[in-house]
């Protein structure tokens, strides 16, 4: 026995929960040659065609890319300080990717490990994730050398299960996606086919092990020559975190924000002086391997990657994540 | 209605210090009456007056901005004020494609002894805005994404892999450089060994403009570089050696002849067929020119609110990754301005006012200067249509200067020259 529900139903769910103030975000077509995960305006908007892989990730729903962590207005000679403005809305993610889902309870160690990140959490807390299992993948697909698979539950509420005919099997996995869901679904003796995901491809263990013992070493510079030093990988992998913190305003008053960071970048590791530690190209695509691969599992006990392979699919360059490690694994 | 009524507009005029200013003086010392409503920001000359500083006093709420400097012929610094004016010529037709007021950005010519005519200016300015209300930035209505003129695809044939390989190793193997950049399977490689060459290909996914390569340290320290373009992205070439960012001897240039990798802007190239390389490989037919122009029009035809409505939603998803920039063989810069931050330039938040800030930034920066290669666009995780941004600078140098970069190496800067003969309609 299983639950299920039919497309037109889920875009019916989709216009209840806006008409009732929620914020609905999912796959939506941007432009010509774009889907992003974005906020939706009307259920329409939403894309539910199984081939569409989005861009970015839904990590922005919970970790925006500029977030006022807090106001100040100058006045005379008084400055008043002013509670953050961002509103922190019930929201509903419907049709991510289940490698999108599971990179939440991998960045919830990193957001509570010693500061408890309170926008974050509320956040996390005011929202339930619904995600599409992927009856395709793609070639930067390599969720299965991640432990995870078409149909991983990790991080989501509930995961709905396309029988390719317009129709999803329901599998409510949290009280958060059971309330979701109540009295939305049928019965049905269907139950969802199985879905063949991509093949392993890499071994994480062996690519932290090279990163953390091959410090210096020419292959990083063999493998980044390419790199051009953009925050595409960064920006839209649904595991990377670094963020910066920034003033900014004028004379009357300003704010203090917290806005995403890479790596990649130069400035991300200039020093006041002038001096720069990561000051080649090779060192940050290096930082960056290690830092998934290494450093992020011996803190926190797991990889800081999913395999969804977007940062290989969108580099401007080729390049990503997939393409060195798979060197690694097998060289 | 009675808001309207109790509206008093800001209007900020940045003004040059040997000209305006001294007709601003002028106006005072004569006992001439004006409104109020005007804030001068004294600057040396017409031509320091930088495009993000307009942009700036309109995020600060400013209602309305002048610029004003001495009259053609004036100019205590002998030419800024000519500098200036065909600066405007470029950027006008910019800030007219995102939608912004174009009845609130005023210019004028007045002389120090001109007291008069500031006066009037300055009246007429603040009675018009006035009339026109607080100026609401970034706020438009929102838009349907536009439907631009769909344009053939066309792809070429490929057989030139072979002769493209044969140059490489034969450059390699002879010595004469020492690394050759071209497109490898899954991206650019950089080859550097003879019996390598055969990694590299020409397909329809050598899309990457690789004299963005140039400017990188890392590829630069592998030595005499040859490099593979096609015809738009030699274009690129021409500019850089322009701006002395190569010596043209010390590159070897391997031109693609290309039928269109069935991108949009393969339709109706123009240059099929590399001009200046060392060496051409294969031959490509011409293409049936178009009118690149036609999709600008499509935007052109909304309202200002609607135009500003539909960039305010496209600066929206702008992540601020700086792929546009990175992939750019004309971002050429040490540091970007946006990345300067000792003071703060251009707001590095994602937000709306700071995307609005980089973007036109980004832009302006490539006026008479960027190749059309579309790199930029074709990155943006965002979908960010960067190409009419570009497009209308290019338009507004083709139609106005009858100059597009990169075609003609004897040519002279664009934006780094002037005459006496730009027009000025703008300006009163």
């Amino acid at each position: 026995m299983s639950e299920i529900i039919a497309q037109n139903l889920l875009r019916q769910c989709v216009g209840e929960w806006l008409a009732a103030g929620k914020r609905v975000a999912g796959p939506k077509q941007v432009s010509w040659n774009r889907v992003l995960y974005a906020p939706l305006k009307t259920p329409a908007e939403l894309l539910l065609d199984l081939q569409a892989r989005p861009v970015n990730s839904i990590k922005e729903f919970f970790f925006p890319k500029h977030e006022q962590l807090y106001g100040y207005k100058i006045e005379g000679n008084d400055i008043r300080l002013t509670d953050s403005e961002e509103a922190l809305p019930e929201q509903i993610i419907l049709g991510g990717h289940p490698c999108d889902a599971a990179a939440l309870p991998i960045l919830d160690h990193v957001f509570n490990w010693d500061y408890k990140d309170s926008q974050y959490n509320a956040r996390r807390a005011a929202t339930t994730i619904v995600t599409v299992a992927c009856a395709t993948h793609d070639d930067a697909c390599f969720c299965t050398s991640m432990g995870l698979g078409p149909t991983a539950e990790r991080g989501s509420d509930a995961l709905l299960l396309p029988f390719g005919d317009g129709s999803y099997e329901v599998r409510c996995l949290t009280e958060k996606g059971k309330a979701l869901f109540a009295g939305k679904t049928t019965p049905s003796d269907k139950t969802a086919p199985e879905y063949a995901g991509p093949e392993k491809k890499i071994d994480p263990a062996k690519v932290g092990a090279f990163a953390r013992d091959h410090f210096e070493d020419p292959f990083w510079k063999e493998q980044s020559l390419a790199c051009l030093g953009c925050g595409v990988c960064a920006y839209n992998c649904p595991t990377c975190h670094c963020f910066d913190i920034v003033d900014e305003g004028n004379a009357a008053g300003g704010e203090r924000a917290r806005n995403w960071d890479s790596c990649q970048f130069p400035l991300f590791t200039l020093h006041a002086g002038g001096y720069n530690p990561r000051s080649t190209q090779p060192n940050r695509q290096r930082q960056r391997v290690y830092h998934k691969f290494s450093i992020y599992p011996e803190k926190f006990g797991e990889a800081l990657c999913t395999g969804c392979g977007a940062c290989t699919r969108n580099c401007p360059a080729g390049l990503g994540i997939l393409g060195i490690a798979t060197e690694i694994s097998h060289g | 209605m009675s808001e309207n009524a109790a509206f008093e507009p800001k209007i900020i005029a940045f003004v040059c210090n040997w000209c305006t200013y001294l007709g601003a003086d002028l106006a005072g010392t004569s006992r001439l009456e004006y409104p109020a409503n005007v804030r001068i920001v004294r600057l040396p000359c017409m031509g320091r007056i930088d495009f993000n500083l307009l942009i700036k006093a309109f995020e600060m709420k400013a209602d309305a901005v002048l610029v004003s400097g001495c009259h053609p012929g004036d100019c205590h610094y002998t030419s800024g004020n000519y500098h200036a004016r065909r600066r405007w010529m470029l950027f006008r037709p910019l800030l007219d494609l995102l939608g912004f007021d174009m009845r609130r950005i005023h210019f004028s010519w007045i002389s120090g002894a001109e007291g008069h005519k500031f006066q009037q200016v300055i009246t007429e300015i603040t009675e018009e805005t006035r009339k026109l209300g607080p100026y609401k930035l970034y706020e438009g209505k929102p838009v349907a994404y536009p439907k631009f003129p769909e344009t053939v695809l066309p792809l070429g044939d490929f057989g030139a892999e072979a002769g493209m390989r044969t140059a490489a190793r034969k450059l390699l193997s002879e010595g004469t450089v020492q690394v050759v950049i071209g497109y490898g399977e899954r991206g650019p490689v950089f080859v550097t060994k003879a019996e390598d060459a055969d990694k590299l290909v020409w397909n329809k996914n050598c899309l990457t403009n690789l004299t963005a390569y140039l400017k990188r340290k890392e590829i630069r320290a592998l030595g005499k570089a040859a490099i593979v373009v096609k015809g738009c992205d030699e274009r690129a070439l021409v500019v850089l050696e322009q701006e002395s960012q190569i010596v043209r001897s010390e590159l070897h240039v391997i031109g693609m002849a290309c039928e269109g990798l069935g991108i949009p802007k393969c339709a109706g190239c123009a240059v099929r067929q590399p001009r200046f390389a060392d060496e051409v490989i294969g031959t490509a037919k011409p293409a049936e020119p178009i009118d690149h122009y036609a999709a600008l029009d499509v935007l052109m035809a909304m309202t200002p609110e609607e135009r500003m409505g539909f960039w305010a939603e496209q600066f929206d998803r702008c992540q601020r990754c700086y792929a546009c920039r990175q992939v750019c063989p004309m971002c050429y810069c040490e540091q970007c301005l946006v990345d300067k931050n000792h003071p703060q330039e251009i707001a590095a938040s994602a937000t709306l006012t700071g995307n609005f800030a980089w973007q036109i930034t980004r832009a302006f920066h490539q006026a008479g200067r960027c190749v059309g290669c579309g790199e930029c666009s074709r990155v943006c995780p965002a979908g960010i249509d960067l190409w009419a941004l570009n497009l209308t600078l290019e338009r507004a140098a083709e139609e106005g200067f009858e100059f597009k970069a990169g075609m003609e190496p004897a040519a002279t800067s664009l934006i780094g020259s002037y005459s006496v003969k730009d027009e000025e309609a703008f300006i009163q």
